[in-house]
């Protein structure tokens, strides 16, 4: 049973950005995690910062992901350290209302 | 009546026929002035009064003004655009050139659903012989087809693909009627709004206030489904009773199935219940009813029906038809389906109910269009109105209460 999501945003905005190829390199990074499950998120409405990644039941959010971002959030998934530069611009009432609706099991 | 004589499409009419009634006749009076006394409301969904949004386009300094008659006509069930342009071709496009008389338009287009060919070749033919008989004078009429996906009938939607590009709508203000299509004052009207105007230009704004209400005037086409007996388009005066429709017009559902619910004005409106048939059919009565009357589709819905499965389908239909411009958007059209398609396969737990509210709230208003507020009414009144349904399919994964 997975304890953390990866949460990678494939809606339109964050896929033009590159987030299909973080979702593999992510799947593929933490295969091995028997803890951590990455999946495919429909959209966290924060198109504009995108690519989007959640960390749940953590609640934190990374906006404007790069590759070169893959290590790091794969480090913090497995118990590492929060990637704090990637923690930055978007709203917390949007962050409220997703974590709220992860809450619900929505995910 | 207004549009149709016998209150429903039977006749095609001819070009002769149209003239020799007292169609394309001389014009005295101010036609402004006439269409602002009527009282004339859009009937495209909005409403919005005809003459406010013709004056902002007359009072607007430009040096070209344009008419667009918008049968861009998309909505799930809706096909009196469709009607008028086949039977009355030649009021529709009087009303255009009236229209652009008001607002002094050399230029006017008619924006047609492209899978309607009939309406096409109609409307074509209707411009060549009026042209022919010098009714045009100084307007240029032509048809454009508009792509078949629901925003494209947006005002502003329509004015992009005019202009060759996608149809998505643009952020407002500005609206079209001070500058829209190249920039310039737009007139979109719909196709019904625009078949009102020659009998009000003609018969003056006192007859035509002898239907309908005091606070709405003249009539509307409804248009009624298969599940009905009698299916069709019927034109009513406003203050009709919704029983009047469903009883006596539409003959109530096929096989004297028992009614259970009412989507009285397409997709996006509030679902009303089979005690509330006696409702006066006008925009005001529906909203005091916590719904809205639309473009005139009526949906009714028989006994047996699994209003989980109806909601689901209208929240698709939105996440489908989401231009995806917008963010705000696409995130609710998304999610309020993907939840309701969970509660519908019962998986998840109570707590979804509550995200709903939550989801609307926090997007209302954030779009370009009013795409993002439509999914609310429907989703919300159907929770209300039949929330053991969605209770039940969330317990136990499949029809129970519903059946």
């Amino acid at each position: 049973m997975a304890c953390t999501y990866v949460l990678v945003c494939q809606n339109e905005d964050c896929k033009q950005r590159g987030s299909g190829e973080l979702l593999d390199k992510l799947t593929d990074k933490l295969k091995s995690s028997a803890d951590v499950e990455v999946k495919p998120y429909m959209c966290f409405g924060g198109c504009q910062a995108g690519p989007n990644i959640v960390l749940y039941p953590q609640r934190v959010w990374y906006a404007g992901v790069k590759r070169e971002d893959v290590e790091d959030i794969a480090a913090h998934a497995e118990g590492g350290a929060p990637v704090e530069r990637l923690t930055h611009g978007i709203e917390d009432s949007l962050k409220d209302l997703i974590y709220q609706l992860l809450d619900a099991g929505l995910f | 009546m207004i549009l149709f004589p016998q209150g429903r499409p039977t006749h095609r009419e001819t070009f002769g026929e149209y003239c020799a009634a007292g169609g394309y006749q001389a014009v005295t009076k101010n036609i402004l002035d006439e269409i602002i006394a009527s009282g004339l409301t859009g009937r495209g969904g909005a409403g919005f009064p005809v003459g406010r949004k013709w004056s902002v386009a007359a009072e607007t300094d430009a040096d070209a003004r344009y008419i667009i008659c918008n049968a861009g006509e998309d909505e799930p069930g809706s096909f009196k655009d469709r009607v008028l342009l086949e039977y009355r071709p030649h009021l529709v496009l009087e009303g255009i050139i009236l229209a652009a008389r008001a607002i002094a338009a050399e230029r006017a287009y008619v924006y047609l659903n492209e899978t309607y060919d009939e309406c096409f070749s109609r409307m074509t033919t209707a411009i060549d012989d009026a042209k022919a008989a010098g009714y045009l004078r100084g307007i240029t009429v032509t048809v454009h087809p508009a792509p078949t996906v629901y925003v494209a009938g947006e005002d502003s939607a329509a004015i992009e693909v005019l202009e060759g590009k996608p149809p998505k709508p643009r952020q407002k203000p500005p609206y079209p009627a001070a500058a829209g299509l190249f920039g310039k004052p737009t007139v979109v009207n719909n196709v019904e709004t625009l078949a009102n105007v020659p009998p009000i230009v003609r018969n003056g704004a006192t007859w035509f206030r002898r239907f309908g209400t005091p606070e709405y005037p003249g009539t509307m086409i409804f248009c009624l489904g298969e599940e009905m007996r009698d299916p069709g388009a019927y034109e009513l005066p406003f203050g009709t009773t919704l029983r009047q429709l469903y009883e006596n017009v539409g003959g109530g559902l096929k096989d004297h199935q028992q009614l259970k619910a009412i989507l009285p004005g397409g997709p996006s409106c509030a679902f009303l219940t089979a005690d509330q048939l006696d409702i006066s059919l006008d925009p005001e009565s529906l909203n005091q009813a916590g719904s809205s009357l639309g473009c005139g589709v009526m949906r009714f819905y028989p006994e047996g029906t699994c209003m989980v499965d109806e909601t689901l389908r209208i929240a698709q239909f939105f996440a489908r038809e989401s231009c995806g411009q917008c963010p705000a958007c696409r995130m609710e059209t998304e999610m309020l389906s993907t939840i309701l398609e969970r509660i519908r396969q019962g998986k998840g737990d109570a707590a979804l109910f509550n995200q709903f509210q939550k989801i609307i709230d926090f997007n209302r208003g954030k779009g370009y269009c009013a795409l993002i507020n439509m999914p609310g009414p429907p989703i919300m009144s159907a929770l209300r109105l039949f929330g053991e349904e969605f209770e039940f399919h969330l317990q136990h994964g499949g029809h129970g209460s519903c059946e």
